[in-house]
């Protein structure tokens, strides 16, 4: 028997631990292996088919299919709490690690790490290439800087917004639904509330990421009037306080 | 040490633990003894702090569970073999949980040599049988080298080998100083490994006591005699104040008279006998019985809702 001894159980151990957990879990890589590689052929397929917009810019061109990954990053997001609670390893990780709140905040983290780190790559990768693949002159180049750094904010974002849902409702389908509808949704249902549709398409994360993105989809009518950062902005503000929520329920709920 | 006190579990009106106090000292396997439904396992995610109790506390090493700062240097436990993602390996699920109590790698492989796992390190744990997920969970539970251990139903799934394996384990690190608390609803099994006993029912405390106590207070002794003569053994014997039944495998089950008294007897009216054994109920039966009144009375409890 070890005698006492001042280790703690901290979130530096619980971070370790999830890293652990997330890479010998083939359903959490494959979908961000897959959320790193379709930015890129999205850009690709683009430049080569030449499916542009003359008023669209070479930085929106390449980022055509990143709305996708963003919601492949929300998937991950969700499955990195469900997955536990669906094989039961939830109660080892609770465990292991008995102050829940930490169980998350190493979850948050690495999520947010991970997706973020990347998207940043991915995109700015598909950036490259398109801009690579496209003649110079045709079309208008975009701001890639400091677009990127947002794009790649927006799918840590994203990413802890399936956290959040995963973390209350708990069961993979049911939560992967709820993300998804969270995602998708507001550009859906924004066209029935009149006046107010600007408001409401632009809740969605994928409004943001639009806007971020500079392509000529991203109209004030289909994403919303605030700019791409104040759009970020609340994204992000209504994701903190989601996650917050869920840190809530978690700390009261039997597991 | 783990220490239950005043311990209550309700779930909407339905109590799964009912007040229970008792403590698990050191040095000794203690088993937690209920059929299926006595609240076992409640107690036990209880004292682990998965579940929040509804009245009352449990404290392991003087502590609640969440407040250990490093839980798994303290306590070591087995829930159920399904603990373990499936497209994992064994050497993955222990160093991460290793990992999250900052323990040394070396601990990893220390208790996979112990459980015999060794082998099948890096096999994916969804290939692995009953027998193979319940000693990763062992290894799982000694990973800290715990001075208490907790354990649901260890012996589920093992085979005999793997019993007897799990038996002298057990009895080793209790004879180290350790605490070493397990759960079973089968009596046999607690009979032959645990040294002292807490038995429930329907959420509560029926016995605390040591094993041999339980056997002694509550095994009753009675005569199994045979006799080409039936009527006239049972008139004479109901004369003398015995309770006769008719046992199942023919003659009679004598309750109130010991065997020489019914020898005394049977040679003094002539009568002749062709069997005349003592026997005591064995454990099994007491215990369940016992479970047996326990469920007798929620189901008429749950008639009378």
């Amino acid at each position: 028997m070890t005698g006492p001894t001042d280790a703690r159980a901290g979130l530096r151990q619980a971070l370790i631990h999830e890293w652990i957990k997330f890479r010998s879990v083939r359903s959490l890589v494959r979908p961000t292996l897959a959320t790193a590689v379709v930015p890129v052929l999205g850009a690709v397929f683009v430049a080569r088919t030449g499916s542009l917009r003359p008023d669209d810019t070479v930085l929106g061109a390449a980022l055509t299919l990143s709305v996708t990954a963003q919601m492949l990053a929300a998937v991950v997001g969700a499955l990195v709490i469900t997955g536990e609670y669906g094989s039961g390893t939830i109660r080892t990780t609770f465990v292991a690690t008995p102050r829940r709140g930490t169980v998350l905040a190493a979850k948050a983290v690495l999520l947010a790490g991970l997706t973020c780190t990347v998207a940043l790559i991915s995109c700015t990768l598909a950036y490259l290439v398109e801009d690579m693949m496209l003649d110079d002159d045709t079309y208008a180049q975009g701001d890639p800087f400091p677009a990127l750094l947002g794009v790649a904010l927006s799918f840590a974002v994203a990413a802890l917004l399936g956290l959040a849902v995963g973390t209350l409702v708990r069961h993979s389908a049911g939560a992967v639904t709820a993300v998804v509808g969270v995602l998708l949704l507001p550009s859906l249902l924004g066209p029935l509330f009149g006046d107010a549709q600007r408001w409401v398409a632009g809740l969605s994360p994928t409004a943001a990421l639009q806007k971020l993105t500079q392509t000529s989809d991203a109209t004030a009518e289909t994403v919303g009037s605030l700019g791409p950062w104040p759009s970020l902005l609340l994204v992000g503000a209504y994701t903190t306080a989601l996650l917050l929520l869920a840190a809530l329920k978690l700390r009261k709920r039997d597991a | 040490m783990i220490e239950v006190r005043e311990l209550t579990k309700r779930y909407g009106d339905r109590t799964a633990v009912d007040r229970l106090t008792f403590s698990v000292p050191p040095g000794r396997v203690t088993g937690f003894l209920g059929p299926n439904g006595a609240g076992k396992s409640t107690t036990l995610r209880l004292v682990l702090g998965l579940d929040t109790p509804t009245s009352g506390t449990a404290t392991v090493a003087g502590r609640r569970y969440a407040e250990l700062p490093a839980p798994l240097r303290t306590v070591g436990s087995l829930l159920d073999a399904k603990g373990v993602h499936g497209g994992r390996t064994a050497q993955q699920h222990l160093a991460g949980l290793a990992a999250s109590n900052r323990l040394p790698q070396h601990r990893v492989e220390d208790v996979l040599g112990l459980t015999g796992l060794t082998d099948v390190a890096g096999r994916r744990v969804k290939g692995f049988s009953l027998g193979m997920s319940q000693r990763l969970g062992i290894a799982a539970a000694l990973l800290g080298d715990p001075a208490v251990l907790i354990l649901d139903e260890p012996v589920n799934g093992l085979d005999t080998e793997g019993i007897r394996w799990i038996r002298t384990l057990l009895k080793s690190l209790a004879a180290q100083g350790r605490t070493v608390f397990l759960s079973s609803h089968l009596m046999g099994e607690m009979e032959l490994t645990a040294d002292h006993l807490i038995v429930i029912g329907r959420g509560r405390v029926l016995a605390d006591t040591s094993v041999r106590d339980f056997v002694e207070t509550n095994s009753h002794t009675h005569t199994l005699v045979r006799s080409p003569e039936p009527e006239k053994l049972r008139a004479l014997l109901e004369a003398e104040g015995a309770t006769v039944r008719l046992d199942a495998r023919g003659g009679f089950r004598v309750h109130g008279v010991d065997a020489s008294s019914i020898g005394d007897l049977v040679s003094h009216h002539h009568l002749t006998v062709h069997e005349l054994s003592p026997a005591h109920s064995s454990l099994e039966e007491v215990y369940t019985a016992l479970a047996h009144e326990a469920a007798e009375y929620r189901t008429r409890r749950e008639v009378r809702r």
